[in-house]
């Protein structure tokens, strides 16, 4: 569904992403995981034709960018980082004025059915600014739905929620993915890209610096986290293929030791010596 | 929705959005009170001392700054929202994310400051109407006001894209906006002024919408006036365009 190859874009004498290549399936859904900075939001605008690259070829659906435009962004939807609802609109007026520039024509049977698709029936004619975040997020994610997109684009959907909401939010993505859609998550959060993703790419300043299952990209660092407190009060970590290996790393230390499963933090840290923030 | 009306949406949010402020009582009384404070000060105290060549001076005035309202409300409108809409509260990005062409944004955005600008000269009119019975309104004029108000619109576009911060929009208006305002022959005649500030003055495009305004028929002063505020708004829409179309970040 979507071919990116080398994919390079620089700002000032930062190359913010560098000959990334990867491939995404139809109806997969695929993380972008990276610390702040890491370029994740600069190939979602990208792939959603906000920025152009320096170089590279980007196609989604057998369309080039570059050359078809109008046609991809016919076939996606996106939700920003950046909350760029209208505030001083409701939140009727928000979706009308976006479907209206998508060029939709059943437009009150849509607003309706994606309101309460997100939790927000009788919210039509509120002000957006006298929603509270987690609403406005829904209402983000709900606008990126409205077009009934074949490719999602999520660029930190869950930024800034508590759990609870963190949670809704998941349950609405797992249901784009039910019903068929291509979904691209950004995402700082090791939970979301565990629990979401059907594969993931891990961005260290630009690069991809691998690309797998979250299960897949645990089995090559190791299953295993032997765990334990050295003399400085450093917290020391090692890797460990399997159960045995980390009980019999465990039996050899003195003190306290934990043994813990793997996440795709570890992975992250192992790979690049730095932890996500 | 057809290509022809690409740019409806676009107008739609700012009209919807023009509509929420101009409840707010502070809207309409900052849309008048710079005009009015102008027609007190000048129309009414230093006036009476301007020789104009068009009589009373209120009726000199009056087109003047229906024309630097029109001017300031068009272009300040227009380029504080994009550039506000770009840079922080990225609704810009709905735009360039949205299967249009870039050519329907600029239309859409322009058509909203031309509609701004309109409304802030209304007032203007009505005042004028009120206080000046010599004041009419021509053809000529009402058609030299459209293509005022769509000239700085064009202009506040490429402001709205060029700028980086919100300040340089106010930086870009101090020192274009503000000084045609006051030397384009808005408060007093400028055919005494001396030859080489008078060259710029021409340049100017307030200057020609002055002229034209002042006039109640087309002549061969007006019909130059008329071409430069035309080339002048074909340039500003089609850099505007430009602008917008090139759009990345």
């Amino acid at each position: 569904m979507i071919d990116v190859a080398d994919l390079t874009k620089t700002y000032g004498n930062i190359r913010a992403v560098n000959k990334v290549t990867l491939t995404i399936g139809k109806g997969e859904v695929f993380g972008l995981l990276g610390p702040n900075g890491a370029g994740k939001t600069t190939i979602i605008k990208i792939l959603t034709a906000l920025a152009r690259p320096d170089s590279g070829r980007c196609r989604i659906a057998g369309l080039e960018m570059d050359r078809c435009p109008a046609m991809i962004k016919r076939m996606i939807g996106v939700m920003p980082q950046d909350n760029n609802l209208d505030r001083e609109l409701t939140a009727g007026e928000n979706l009308r004025i976006y479907g209206m520039l998508h060029g939709l024509d059943d437009l009150a049977a849509r607003m309706d059915k994606t309101l309460a698709a997100v939790g927000l029936p009788d919210r039509r004619g509120s002000l957006v600014s006298h929603f509270s975040g987690g609403m406005q997020r829904r209402l983000l994610l709900g606008r990126a739905l409205l077009t009934e997109p074949d490719v999602l684009f999520l660029d930190e959907p869950s930024i800034g929620l508590d759990p609870q909401i963190r949670r809704q939010m998941w349950d609405l993505i797992r249901k784009a993915r039910i019903d068929g859609r291509t979904v691209v998550i950004t995402t700082h959060y090791i939970e979301e890209a565990e629990n979401l993703c059907d594969r993931v790419g891990i961005l260290a300043k630009g690069t991809l610096i691998a690309l797998d299952s979250p299960s897949g990209l645990k089995a090559q660092v190791g299953e295993y986290v032997v765990e334990y407190v050295n003399e400085e009060g450093r917290l020391v970590q090692h890797m460990c293929p399997g159960r045995t290996e980390a009980h019999a790393l465990a039996g050899r230390m003195e003190g306290t030791v934990t043994i813990r499963r793997s996440n795709l933090e570890d992975v992250f840290v192992k790979l690049t010596g730095e932890r996500l923030e | 929705m057809t290509r022809l009306f690409e740019w409806y949406p676009i107008y739609l949010r700012e009209m919807l959005l023009f509509r929420r402020k101009l409840f707010k009582l502070g809207y309409l009384f900052s849309a008048m009170v710079v005009p009015i404070i102008y027609l007190v000060a000048f129309g009414l105290g230093l006036g009476k001392s301007v020789q104009t060549g068009h009589g009373n001076y209120l009726d000199f005035l009056i087109p003047g700054l229906v024309a630097m309202s029109s001017m300031s409300n068009s272009y300040t409108w227009v380029a504080n929202a994009l550039n506000l809409n770009r840079l922080y509260f990225k609704t810009f990005q709905l735009f360039v994310q949205a299967p249009i062409s870039p050519f329907s944004i600029m239309i859409g955005e322009v058509c909203a400051g031309v509609t701004k600008g309109l409304f802030a000269s209304v007032l203007i009119i009505f005042v004028g109407f009120t206080i000046s019975p010599r004041f009419t309104i021509t053809p000529l004029f009402i058609m030299v006001l459209l293509l005022n108000c769509f000239l700085f619109a064009c202009l506040g576009i490429v402001t709205g894209m060029i700028t980086t911060s919100h300040e340089d929009t106010s930086t870009y208006a101090n020192f274009f906006i503000l000084p045609m305002a006051f030397f384009s022959g808005t408060f007093f005649p400028v055919d005494k002024i001396p030859p080489v500030i008078r060259w710029i003055i021409d340049v100017m495009p307030l200057t020609h919408t002055n002229i034209l305004m002042r006039k109640t028929c087309l002549d061969g002063e007006g019909a130059v006036s008329l071409a430069v505020l035309l080339v002048y708004a074909v340039v500003f829409f089609m850099y505007g365009s430009h602008t917008i179309r090139r759009y990345s970040e």
